[in-house]
């Protein structure tokens, strides 16, 4: 029964029984959960850059002409609105695009990883499926769908350069807001647990809901919006899209991880056996979220 | 290393001590790792020139379509 705690999988391992609680039994799972963040984040902003590329592109392509049509109207000095050709080229920023994203989602997913590890820190050896769905959600909610519903995105040509700061700051404020919600949330959620089922989704879903109220506390984006209402609906969607792609990506290879991960340790020592066929029972079932 | 209960005390007590150490030394890579993405997350979504000041505008407009499609502020 001897196992090396450098292995990459062991700190996930469900390695003492419980009549003993040791520190032994929560040793840190938070380095095989860095890898699944990253790989998870890396593969969900692939998904998303090539998606974008394929169909997002086409409209940046459009806005960027509409853009320039309109300077040639009103201003031909220019000014702000003619640095997108300045530095690289369209297809330059085609690839900048993917590169980003595949950038954004590894440092999402070491964050996403870092979060879960807390939140679970006390009970790391619940069933990964269900778990990675329900975060993904959360974070879903407070990283992409809160901050879009109160600044929702905005194709090239909209946005002034004297106000990139304040909006910045307005859209750091609706990330924090929608982090900090999901985890009042995720705490309602946690402390109502003796509670009646209605009664417990009930206060969740109303503190959602004032989660989403308190983002309008926030000033208004004061740029102007000089696009055609279609094209502004098409990339919004397509924005959220994206979003909604990287989030379901990363679920499921988080979660497909997370369940390898517990399968790989099924013909466990004894004295671990019990928890692990616990956790294998799951597979596919609707087991509570802790 | 043996870390069972069904070993000795002072045994136990040395992998218990182990432990910790490995935990907080997990905790620690994890705290690194999370500033170098926040850090990342900054140069792709938030950097209008401060981060790489001297040669220009680099990273903002090599990142300007995915800050657009992702709804992070753009000019």
């Amino acid at each position: 029964m001897t196992k090396s705690p450098e292995s990459p999988d062991s700190p996930t391992a469900p390695r003492t029984t419980s009549k003993s609680p040791s520190p032994t039994t929560t040793s840190s799972p938070v380095l095989p959960l860095l890898g699944r963040g990253l790989l998870a984040g890396g593969i969900g902003g692939l998904a998303a850059g090539l998606f974008s590329l394929l169909l997002a592109e086409p409209l940046m392509d459009k806005a960027i002409r509409a853009e320039e049509a309109r300077a040639h109207e009103h201003e031909p000095a220019g000014g702000a609105v003619e640095h997108h050709e300045e530095l690289f080229s369209r297809s330059t920023q085609h690839a900048g695009l993917v590169i980003a994203l595949v950038v954004a989602g590894l440092a999402i997913g070491v964050l996403f990883a870092v979060a879960y590890a807390l939140v679970h820190r006390r009970d790391p050896r619940g069933n990964p499926w269900p778990r990675a769905l329900a975060f993904c959600a959360a974070a879903f909610c407070a990283v992409s769908l809160f901050p879009a519903l109160r600044y929702p995105a905005a194709p090239p040509g909209v946005g002034d350069a004297g106000t990139v700061g304040d909006r910045q700051q307005m859209w750091l404020g609706a990330v924090v807001i929608g982090v900090l919600g999901m985890f009042l949330v995720w705490q309602v959620y946690v402390r109502l647990a003796p509670r009646p089922v209605p009664l417990r989704q009930g206060a969740v879903a109303v503190t959602a809901a004032l989660v989403l109220a308190l983002l309008w506390t926030l000033p208004d984006n004061p740029d102007p919006v000089p696009v055609s209402a279609t094209l502004l609906w098409d990339f919004r969607m397509l924005s959220l899209a994206s979003h909604v792609l990287m989030w379901a990506v990363f679920a499921a290879v988080f979660g497909g991880l997370g369940l390898r991960a517990v399968r790989a340790k099924a013909p466990a020592p004894t004295d671990t056996a019990d928890e692990a066929e616990s956790v294998e029972a799951d597979y596919g079932s609707v087991a509570p979220v802790r | 290393m043996s870390v069972t209960s069904a070993h000795g005390t002072a045994h136990s007590d040395t992998a218990a001590i182990q432990s910790a150490t490995i935990e907080t030394r997990d905790w620690l890579i994890a705290a690194a790792a999370a500033i170098v993405a926040l850090i990342a997350l900054y140069a792709v979504f938030m950097d209008n020139g401060s981060l790489i000041s001297a040669t220009g505008d680099y990273l903002h407009e090599f990142a300007h379509d995915g800050r657009h499609l992702f709804g992070a502020p753009c000019h």
